[in-house]
């Protein structure tokens, strides 16, 4: 990465004040008269006894034990800009009635059930407690520091300024009268940068001079953190005493560096705190560009003299220490109390929302490169991928197919009948990606660039004039997408009259949507560029890049009557981008150091909701030798957003190409992959509803087990697939640690058993994933290989029962139609199975879906079955049809293979081995 | 037509006799006949699920009455996709419909084969006579070599004789002229030492400031040049330092003692115009740097600055880049030589030597060149030698040729053997895509392709290559170019050469692959 390209904390002004900040006690106090209950809310004043400006706080209770706080200027010279509910809060959310429960000494209680907010006056804080233990704090180190809107003070000499700071230190006993304190004040403050800020060559305006907010967040008792994607870094956050804070401002990063807390192209500003006890979390509800320190006295290795006084004398208590700060906008802190990991996931996705259950072709194989030359090449890419039996879903064109880098047009030379070419893929249940970028090329003749200009729904810049920047087609404008009929008006774009060329069969992928400015201060918008309701891009940047993959996705779906299920890829996305698309890492590197990160990338997306997401496996840039992207193909089978990609100056890397040795590998990991496509399809659908992370830190399942909390080079699928790929050269040996202490997990291959809570050395030869099912689970399978995910749509199950010690089991199964809105009316079938006492029964855990398919069960096998059964006989749910069952027991392994039962996945039976 | 199971060829039919039992082909294994194509894979082999996609390696074998039997993979069959032209491989029947088009692509197939025989019918004609060609011109190099080899022999013999020659006239010639030479040097010799005097006496009038014939100290202390401490005046001791202790010295002791000691400071004011000053010619300015502007990295333009004509651009800075170090301060010219009287011409004796000398020197380097030249020859006709041309030498006769064709943008040259390249269509330089390398074919099929290799780099990436891949034409055609990969390029070039002897091609579409 080019460093200097973007800014440090340093160069960032607010950043620099805030970081600055420490004051020796915090001067905003609230003022008790002030105080409104409701039964749902607290209303009270806060007074900066610094500079006299009021502020009101709101503490909201919510449904799921949440609480909310929110800050603004009582008298705001202008309005602040807030996210506007139903962007990324999915709507309003549910409150819950607390409870005033008075004053005690010189703070307020306000209860919700077990949980309870203590409220200081003076200085002002907020300590949260669950069943009286203290989880959280807000101010308790005094770094509250909201700046007012204000009127731009008169320019005056530069030596008068500094004569009168001079002045003022001299004299600091002088008395003044509360107007000029106020003055004193503001002279106080470094105004470097408030009124207008220099980087490189650009110069940033800054109309409306400083409104930054910060405050710190404390969580007592807790040495993890985690979240606040999007960072090449280690999943368990670091402290960032002797770095730069972690940043969270989308931008496009050329070949960016890894272990760092530098921003990337998206932002989630959510952070949990774990420990043996507990989960919480906050979410900062904030778009503008945002900092977050995080400091440790264990990982710091001092004690600091804030520890809250709750701690009780005994300082030995780990403390995470957090401080956040956004250059506008107003305070609004969501307290999500957990108190387990699954509690938090389910507070947050009430929230933001969850990823919608994907059509399943979005979760199967996806083959990407910049760029597919033309219609001949994708054919031979198609064709190829048949002739070598590797199953692939979906094939990608990025912006060499559009005419001049003008999307929703083609490049009619090298493509010039692609609805022929997209009919050539779907017959074989295939799929095409184009992507649509959000800038647009400057172009008379190039109707959605004048329509948007006509409109006036382009982004302005601070004069007022149409925002003009640099990107793939040269000179390009941005719609503003921040405006709901701009959002609209994309997404009819996308209709199959206007986009031409275009078929149900097309989807689409939005990349450069931080966006990505070449020539643009950090390579972006300026932040003085004026959006909808005169809000700058200062305000709101991390959200710009949702508003256009949300208005992508919402076009797609509505191009089929609101019928199918759709698919969008994203790069630049904020909280709630979970609701509309995938996301994928960015423009990754193809070097083992890049395959290693993308495990805690992936994981710390899926902790912030965005569970849809992967890395671009073989590595963007450069070019990956066999045996790196035979690894990469390995653990991008596990990704739930799996796809190859390659820059344009990479050799050709489609997995036919490789020595054929690798070749067999790489099916393998993707036969593995469409096999394992039943599971990930029910996991999806869960996560649906609760929220829950699909590629899982082991901590999220394994919440007392200290040694997993910064465990990232290993993860879980759901619950019961544990995963530890190789991403070291030359590595035929992993240590894997199997968590659990009464687990017993089986290898997938051998079905070789492995105890928990044990760390072993498995061999993992270059055709060996280490991949474990746990025992107590079953999963469902298709193990017939198909070309490609919807041929198999017919194809029988077979089930995999691992045992756990006692010799039980159960696992979940989902099956719709794979690609409609159907499943919204019913139309779905959710099994449990349940394995206990020899017996196996398949039961409807869902009335309300009710679907007639096709696919029914082949084969069974239970695994950690202690000795060869006699008979195995199985009937339906009345005991009628009792037949006998086939099987054959593998001594060596003690695996029990059922031959046929024939069933239909719909059905209810029991199986009965004696 | 005896009953079998589905997907079974005729082939393979006494495996499946219907009876109690079946056993698996290889495996050995005994299952009940009824488990033979009831979609459960029983047979690790897989052979009791011919007809199914049960399990997964087996292949499912389509009749294509009409047309050729063929086997597909069994995770083709009830796909939704008909893969057989007999639709014989979706049984379900729920999915989808197929239509038995094997009639049809047979009869497309046999035309299309009917096509093929007559192309490489037509082309193996011409390749004989390539394969004619390219033996003869075998045999004329190798012929040319014996020829050339021995006519090396006698340029190099005529060249050993010419040089004694040479060396024979040479030595008179040589001692004739340094004669010459070396009385002209004594001539000058004489000359210098009169001019010698002559500034010698001038200058000793010019110290004898009162004209009476001899140099005495005072007259010295006129002249600062003898400033010897440099404080700016001449001291009697140092005057008398320059008169070699003397009071005063008359016109030979100035000659003779004087002189040779003040001559290079003396500094005459009456003839300054002809004394020169030694100038240093060395230039005082160092030499700069050529001052190398920072390249625009391919940061975060790097990913936008790509297309077509990227290269061309990037080359172009690289060319600017070196013409700025061609900037450097230029050297003053030489300083010029000061005249000098010219030698006189040679003596009718001594030039008669010397033309006798140049004329057996010209005689020998006309031998040595043709010996030269003969050696370039041999080397040019056994690296002629050394390619292979196939193993008939069929492809002989395309060195030396260049074919070309030209796409939206370029026209790509091939020179077989020799190189590749491009060019703009709209002008422009060209650029090499590789040179000759080796043959790429399969290991089954050597002579199928062709790499050209090392041609211009590419911007952080590879050398520019090519792979050429052949087929049978009825005449050397560049049929097409393309770029599958950054500078990878494909071409697809039609000649004879590849063409096969048609006998061996006889129809018999015959299932060749009857295994399981």
């Amino acid at each position: 990465v080019q460093r200097d390209n973007f800014k440090t904390c340093e160069q960032s002004s607010f950043c620099k004040r805030q970081r600055a900040y420490q004051p020796a006690q915090s001067p905003y106090v609230a003022l008790e008269d002030s105080l409104k209950i409701t039964s749902n809310t607290i209303d009270i004043q806060l007074l900066n006894k610094d500079n006299n400006v009021r502020f009101l706080l709101t503490i909201f209770g919510l449904q799921d034990n949440m609480f909310r706080i929110k800050m603004n200027e009582l008298s705001p010279i202008k309005e602040r800009y807030e996210i506007p509910v139903g962007d990324a809060l999915k709507e309003e959310p549910a409150q819950q009635k607390i409870n005033f429960a008075g004053k005690d000494k010189d703070k307020f209680v306000i209860k919700m059930s077990n949980h309870k907010l203590l409220l200081s006056l003076s200085p002002f804080r907020i300590d949260a407690y669950t069943d009286e233990t203290p989880v959280m704090s807000l101010n308790s180190q005094g770094l509250l520091k909201f700046e007012q809107m204000r009127i731009k003070p008169e320019a005056k000499p530069p030596a008068d300024d500094s004569a009168d700071e001079n002045g003022e230190e001299a004299n600091p006993q002088e008395a003044v009268e509360n107007q000029e304190e106020k003055v004193k004040e503001e002279k106080k403050e470094d105004e470097t940068g408030m009124w207008e800020e220099t980087f490189k060559t650009f110069t940033d305006s800054k109309p409306h001079g400083p409104s930054s907010i910060g405050i710190d967040v404390s969580f007592p008792g807790f040495e993890n953190v985690y979240g606040i994607p999007e960072h090449a870094d280690t999943m368990a956050l670091k402290t960032t005493k002797s770095t730069d804070p972690y940043r969270l401002f989308n931008l496009d990063v050329f070949e960016y560096d890894l272990y760092n807390p530098m921003a990337l192209y998206g932002a989630v500003p959510l952070m949990y705190a774990h420990n043996e006890d507990r989960t919480v979390g906050i979410f900062w509800h904030n778009a503008a560009e945002t900092w977050i320190d995080i400091s440790s006295n264990t990982a710091d290795k001092s004690v600091f003299s804030h520890i809250a006084d709750f701690v009780k004398g005994n300082n030995e208590i780990p403390q995470t220490d957090t401080h956040w700060f956004s250059e506008s906008g107003v305070i609004d802190v969501f307290l999500l109390l957990g108190p387990t990991p699954r509690d938090v996931f389910k507070q947050y996705s009430r929230l933001t929302g969850t990823t919608q259950l994907p059509p399943l072709y979005s979760l199967a194989y996806h083959q990407c490169r910049w760029n597919y030359n033309d219609q001949d090449d994708v054919k031979a890419v198609d064709a190829n991928f048949d002739k070598f039996d590797i199953p692939f879903d979906v094939i990608w064109l990025d912006i060499e197919h559009t005419d001049g880098k003008k999307y929703f047009t083609w490049a009619h030379d090298k493509f010039p009948t692609p609805e022929e070419m997209i009919k050539n893929l779907s017959v074989k249940g295939r799929k095409l990606v184009t992507i649509v970028d959000p800038h647009l090329k400057r172009e008379d003749g190039y109707s959605v660039y004048t329509d948007a200009r006509d409109r006036g729904f382009l982004i302005k810049n601070k004069d007022g004039n149409d925002y003009e920047g640099w990107c793939w087609p040269g000179s390009s404008s941005w719609p503003d997408f921040t405006n709901p009929v701009v959002r609209e008006w994309w997404a009819d774009k996308f209709a199959l009259s206007e986009y031409k060329g275009s078929t149900p069969d097309l989807i689409v992928w939005n990349d450069m949507n931080e966006p990505s400015v070449f020539n643009g201060p950090e390579i972006t918008f300026h932040k003085d560029v004026k959006h909808y309701n005169n809000f700058e891009n200062r305000d709101l940047h991390n959200i710009y890049g949702m508003y256009v993959h949300q208005a992508t996705m919402e076009g797609l779906v509505k191009r089929s009557g609101g019928k199918e299920r759709s698919f969008v890829l994203t790069r630049a996305f904020f909280a709630g981008s979970q609701r509309y698309s995938a996301v994928w890492t960015g423009d990754n590197i193809g070097e083992w150091s890049h395959l290693k990160v993308s495990i805690p990338m992936v994981l710390s997306l899926n902790l912030a909701g965005i569970t849809f997401s992967g890395a671009d496996v073989g590595g963007f840039f450069k070019n990956p030798d066999p045996e790196l992207l035979t690894r990469w193909y390995q653990t991008g089978a596990f990704y739930p957003f799996f796809r190859a990609h390659a820059h344009l100056d990479t050799r050709r890397r489609e997995p036919y190409l490789l020595p054929e040795e690798n070749i067999k590998i790489v099916r393998e990991a993707l036969r593995l992959r469409y096999s394992l496509l039943p599971y990930y399809y029910t996991l999806f659908y869960q996560a649906e509803e609760d929220g829950l992370p699909i590629f899982r830190p082991l901590w999220v399942d394994y919440p007392k087990d200290k040694d997993v909390f910064k465990i990232d080079d290993q993860f879980l699928i759901g619950s019961s697939l544990l995963v530890k790929p190789v991403t070291d050269q030359g590595q035929t040996n992993v240590n894997v640690y199997f968590p659990g202490k009464d687990n017993v997990w089986y290898d997938i291959d051998t079905y070789q058993t492995y105890d928990g809570s044990m760390t072993i050395n498995v061999p993992a030869p270059l055709d060996k994933i280490p991949v474990y099912q746990k025992g107590g689970s079953i999963i469902a399978r298709k193990l017939r290989p198909r070309r490609s995910s919807s041929l198999m749509y017919q194809d029988p199950f077979t089930l995999i029962v691992c045992l756990d010690k006692q010799g039980k089991a159960e696992g979940e199964l989902y099956v719709d139609d794979y690609h409609s809105f159907q499943y919204k009316n019913g139309d779905y079938i959710h099994r449990q199975f349940i394995f206990n006492k020899n017996t196996l029964s398949s039961k409807n855990i869902d009335p309300k879906g009710q679907f007639n398919t096709r696919e029914w069960i082949e084969k069974i096998i239970i695994v950690g079955f202690p000795n060869e059964p006699k008979k195995i006989t199985i009937a339906n749910s009345s005991g009628e049809n009792s037949r006998i069952l086939g099987f054959q027991y593998n001594e060596n392994n003690k695996s029990l293979t059922i031959r046929k039962p024939g069933d239909n996945i719909a059905d209810i039976w029991t199986l009965v081995i004696v | 037509g005896i009953d079998r199971p589905r997907g079974v060829p005729a082939s393979k039919a006494s495996y499946y006799k219907p009876g109690e039992t079946f056993k698996c082909i290889t495996d050995g294994k005994t299952i009940p006949f009824e488990y033979i194509n009831d979609d459960y894979c029983d047979c690790d082999d897989g052979s009791d699920e011919p007809g199914t996609s049960a399990c997964p390696m087996m292949m499912f074998y389509c009749e294509n009455k009409g047309h050729k039997p063929e086997y597909i993979l069994s995770s083709r069959y009830n796909d939704g996709i008909c893969d057989c032209c007999d639709g014989s491989d979706e049984f379900g029947g729920e999915k989808i419909q197929c239509q038995n088009f094997c009639e049809e692509i047979g009869r497309k197939d046999r035309e299309d084969r009917e096509r093929l025989i007559l192309l490489q019918t037509e082309g193996f004609k011409v390749k004989l006579s390539y394969i004619q060609l390219g033996q003869s011109l075998q045999q004329e190099k190798k012929a040319r070599l014996t020829e050339i080899a021995s006519e090396k022999d006698t340029y190099e013999k005529l060249k050993t004789d010419l040089e004694a020659k040479k060396n024979e006239a040479e030595a008179p010639e040589k001692e004739a002229k340094e004669k010459h030479e070396k009385a002209w040097e004594e001539e000058k010799e004489k000359k210098k030492a009169v001019k010698e005097r002559e500034t010698a006496l001038m200058a000793f009038d010019e110290i004898d400031a009162n004209d009476d014939q001899h140099v005495e100290i005072h007259e010295m202390l006129l002249h600062p040049e003898f400033d010897i401490d440099s404080d700016g005046t001449v001291s009697h001791d140092e005057a008398k330092e320059y008169l070699e202790e003397l009071e005063r010295a008359g016109q030979d002791e100035f000659l003779e003692k004087i002189w040779p000691n003040i001559k290079e400071i003396f500094k005459s004011k009456k003839f300054s115009d002809d004394v020169k000053e030694v100038e240093t010619t060395e230039s005082t300015t160092e030499q700069k740097e050529p001052e190398v502007k920072p390249q625009p990295k391919r940061d975060n333009w790097a990913k936008h600055e790509y297309g077509d004509d990227d290269d061309e651009d990037e080359e172009e800075d690289d060319e600017e880049l070196e013409d700025e170090d061609y900037d450097a301060t230029t050297p003053p010219p030489p300083v010029e030589e000061v005249p000098e009287d010219k030698m006189p011409d040679y003596d009718e004796e001594t030039q008669k030597l010397i033309d006798a000398a140049e004329q057996a020197r010209n005689e020998f380097n006309d031998a040595d060149r043709k010996v030269k030249d003969t050696e370039n020859e041999i080397n040019t006709v056994r690296q002629y030698l050394d390619i292979d041309f196939g193993p008939e030498f069929e492809y002989g006769s395309l060195k030396g040729q260049c074919f070309e064709m030209t796409d939206r943008e370029y026209t790509y040259k091939l020179c077989p053997f020799d190189k590749a390249s491009q060019r703009p269509k709209n002008g422009g330089s060209e650029t090499s895509l590789g040179n000759w390398g080796h043959w790429s074919g399969s290991e089954a099929d050597k002579y199928s392709a062709m790499k050209y290799e090392k041609g211009q780099n590419c911007w952080s990436g590879p050398d520019r290559s090519v792979e050429v891949i052949l087929q049978c034409g009825t005449e050397n055609l560049l049929l097409s170019a393309s770029e599958p990969s950054r500078c990878e390029y494909r071409f697809d070039f039609a000649t004879p050469a590849r063409c096969i002897d048609p006998a061996t091609l006889q129809p018999s579409p015959k299932d060749t692959h009857d295994e399981l």
